[in-house]
């Protein structure tokens, strides 16, 4: 689909949610999820290989799940369109943040604020990575992956490329 | 007051760059993991403890937190144009490669060996993220309200599926408050 009125749609949507994406992208992929399928840009099947593609690759792996979607609504256009609606904003809000941050850094709100917030932030990851976790999980075997995965890196030191790797080929040979 | 500290080193726009570019090129899953070994451990550029205040400033911050991590570092060394340099290493080149490689890969999505490892990775990826999220709320095991919190946050995104931003409109002022009555007990 090519279609410009999309695309400024899809940008205008990513600029606001990477702007309240408190916690990270991640947190608002249930949100972008909803969007572009109720929109009907994407499939259940697309986002979910646009997220496992953009996990595997290094890199910046949130910006370039945008750029998926972006390129599968408007092209190469879109890609770089949706990839700058997702870094600018935050960037913009980061710099200034850090030198107000940095001003006040022992000011007593900043310290309530840091410890009133944190806990909602963990709150929020968790949940990104269930919502991710339904559309992936597509059996028990692939349960049992995501379980592994969460326990491989709560407590060993293990280089998380390791556990994608893994996790693929298990997913090649038929497991899952 | 704050205390004094020392002041940065001079760093050349390049290497902040090139380091971020590594960090970026390295950080599948961990960004936070290789931006600490290199700007504490290798280059020196911060302390322990600056940067973790960073870190907890860019955790409650929105946006691409290792991003966020770029952007302050390369402030806190360079100003804007350190920040600005830091940022375009970490998305710049990596941003390209990962896009053509994407793009080469979703030309083999139908094939059903690519399909089941698509589905292993990302079935492993959703395991990462929670597990991340876990860790970030290791530090406040010991407070209950902040599980609480935390639960609540979770549930009303996982569960009730409610957007996010009514969940932050409703859940951090609460949070925020539940940490100013407890007062004293928080660090």
């Amino acid at each position: 689909m090519n279609d410009p009125a999309s695309l400024g749609r899809l940008v205008a949507h990513l600029a606001l949610l990477s702007s309240i994406s408190f916690g990270g992208v991640p947190t608002v992929l249930p949100d972008i999820h909803a969007y572009v399928v109720a929109n009907g840009w994407l499939t259940d099947r697309d986002f979910a290989d646009f997220l496992a593609v953009s996990q595997a690759i290094p890199g910046p792996n949130m910006i370039l799940m945008m750029s998926f979607i972006g390129w599968k609504v408007a092209g190469l256009p879109g890609a770089l369109a949706s990839a700058g609606a997702t870094f600018t904003p935050p960037c913009a809000l980061y710099f200034v943040a850090y030198r107000l941050w940095d001003r006040f850094r022992d000011a007593p709100w900043q310290k309530l604020a840091r410890a009133g917030l944190a806990p909602l932030t963990a709150g929020l990851v968790i949940a990104g990575g269930t919502v991710m976790a339904r559309t992936a999980d597509i059996g028990w075997p692939a349960v049992g992956v995501t379980g592994a995965a969460a326990i491989l890196l709560l407590f060993t030191r293990l280089n998380p490329l390791w556990v994608l790797g893994g996790a693929g080929i298990c997913g090649a040979l038929g497991i899952l | 007051m704050a205390e004094p500290r020392a002041s940065p080193p001079r760093v050349a726009l390049g290497v902040l760059f090139y380091e971020f570019l590594k960090v970026s090129l390295l950080a599948s899953g961990g960004g936070i993991v290789w931006a600490h070994r290199i700007a504490v451990d290798q280059r020196r550029w911060l302390s322990d403890a600056e940067f973790t205040d960073i870190v907890s400033m860019c955790q409650f911050m929105p946006g691409p937190n290792v991003v966020g991590i770029a952007v302050c570092v390369g402030a806190r060394l360079r100003g804007l144009l350190g920040a600005i340099a830091a940022t375009a290493g970490f998305v710049l080149i990596p941003g390209i490669i990962g896009f053509l490689l994407g793009v080469l890969c979703f030309r083999h999505t139908g094939v059903p060996l690519f399909q089941n490892v698509l589905t292993g990775i990302s079935a492993a990826a959703s395991g990462m993220m929670i597990a991340t999220g876990l860790r970030l709320l290791r530090a406040y095991r010991q407070r209950p309200p902040a599980l609480l919190f935390a639960a609540l946050a979770f549930a009303g995104i996982a569960i009730v599926q409610l957007p996010l931003l009514l969940v932050l409109l409703v859940l951090a002022p609460l949070s925020i408050g539940a940490v100013a009555i407890a007062g004293g007990q928080v660090r």
